[in-house]
């Protein structure tokens, strides 16, 4: 995703609250790519995954009316996302929640942006790999074969790392724990 | 109210490197649901929100979280949810009562059912496919309100 994508131009927002279908694709393509990963990261099974995607979208059309800012849509479907699919999560923990019944912040709210959208652009997830590049193992080939084996279960990823079952979700802590701390230091370092 | 999370949680790391490695494409069915979201756009709509629901009278659930509240001013939609054969089933309270010629749509992504309001202000679909839904009041003279967006697998 390049920095400019990140913002939508105003002719296309002024398309979309006309009720322009192919302006609201071109928001789709748009901001499609960050929804879905933003999702998956959630580690649900493909119906849930599919239906907490596809609730960030109904969400924003529901609150289409409501956009004041139109360079907040790509903050605001990136929390709803999240925000859906941690809902999915507590809900298969075994949280009892038939339905979701609590109130999204309306898309013209001024609400902080999440500040994990920072490291979701081009650069910054370049600058990411590169971090992973440098660590040593298991984290290296963890966090790569994670990326790249998206589908994969714990039982499968573990095999291959070549742990037990049970060690990977710890690791896969530890890793990203360090790949955090690695990049800290990086935006504090003068 | 959104918890407040840590300034860089592990699931926006993982989407962070996933999006960066471009090996996770969105399946095309997601896209072509996103695409189709837009034509459920109900323009002049009042969006009724969820409020904490009490067992409205008449209608009855052994489980409290089968029963959902939807308000938008003075209107409110109550619901109880129900399943068979793994689809779902809605039994709907509007009240106030809107008036004669009032009736409700019961809409999902993939199709839309149409109820006129008894006129105690009920209504009842059956067989609703699961995953979003939301029902909106038509009513002459004013705005059509629709419940937000509501996710219900059996």
């Amino acid at each position: 995703m390049t920095p400019e994508a990140q913002v939508l131009d105003q002719r296309t927002i002024d398309a979309v609250l006309v009720g322009d279908q192919a302006a609201w694709d071109v928001l789709v393509r748009r901001f499609e790519p960050l929804i879905w990963a933003a999702v998956r990261a959630y580690g649900l099974g493909p119906a849930d995954t599919a239906d907490a995607v596809q609730g960030a979208w109904l969400r924003l059309v529901e609150n289409l009316h409501t956009i004041r800012d139109p360079g907040r849509i790509r903050a605001w479907l990136f929390t709803t996302a999240r925000r859906e699919a941690s809902l999915l999560c507590r809900r298969n923990r075994g949280e009892r929640l038939v339905a979701d019944p609590v109130e999204p912040a309306g898309a013209g709210e001024h609400t902080p942006a999440d500040p994990a959208l920072a490291v979701l652009t081009a650069d910054e997830g370049h600058r990411l790999w590169q971090a992973v590049e440098t660590m040593h193992e298991p984290c290296r080939s963890l966090l790569r074969l994670m990326a790249a084996a998206p589908d994969a279960g714990v039982h499968q990823l573990a095999g291959r790392l070549g742990m037990p079952t049970g060690s990977y979700g710890p690791t896969r802590g530890r890793c990203l724990d360090r790949l955090r701390s690695m990049i800290t230091v990086q935006e504090t370092a003068p | 109210m959104m918890r407040p999370s840590p300034a860089l949680d592990d699931e926006s790391l993982i989407a962070a490197l996933r999006l960066a490695s471009g090996r996770d494409p969105v399946p095309g069915h997601v896209s072509a649901a996103a695409r189709a979201a837009f034509a459920l756009r109900l323009p002049g709509a009042v969006t009724a929100r969820p409020v904490p629901a009490a067992a409205p009278a008449g209608v009855r659930a052994a489980e409290p979280d089968r029963l959902l509240r939807f308000g938008a001013g003075t209107l409110t939609v109550d619901l109880e949810v129900g399943s068979s054969d793994g689809l779902v089933d809605l039994a709907g309270q509007v009240s106030p009562w809107p008036g004669a010629g009032s009736w409700i749509e019961v809409r999902t992504p993939c199709l839309t059912e149409s109820r006129e309001l008894s006129p105690a202000g009920q209504f009842a679909v059956t067989g609703l496919p699961p995953g979003w839904f939301s029902v909106v009041c038509h009513h002459r003279g004013h705005p059509p309100v629709a419940t937000s967006w509501t996710r219900i697998r059996p």
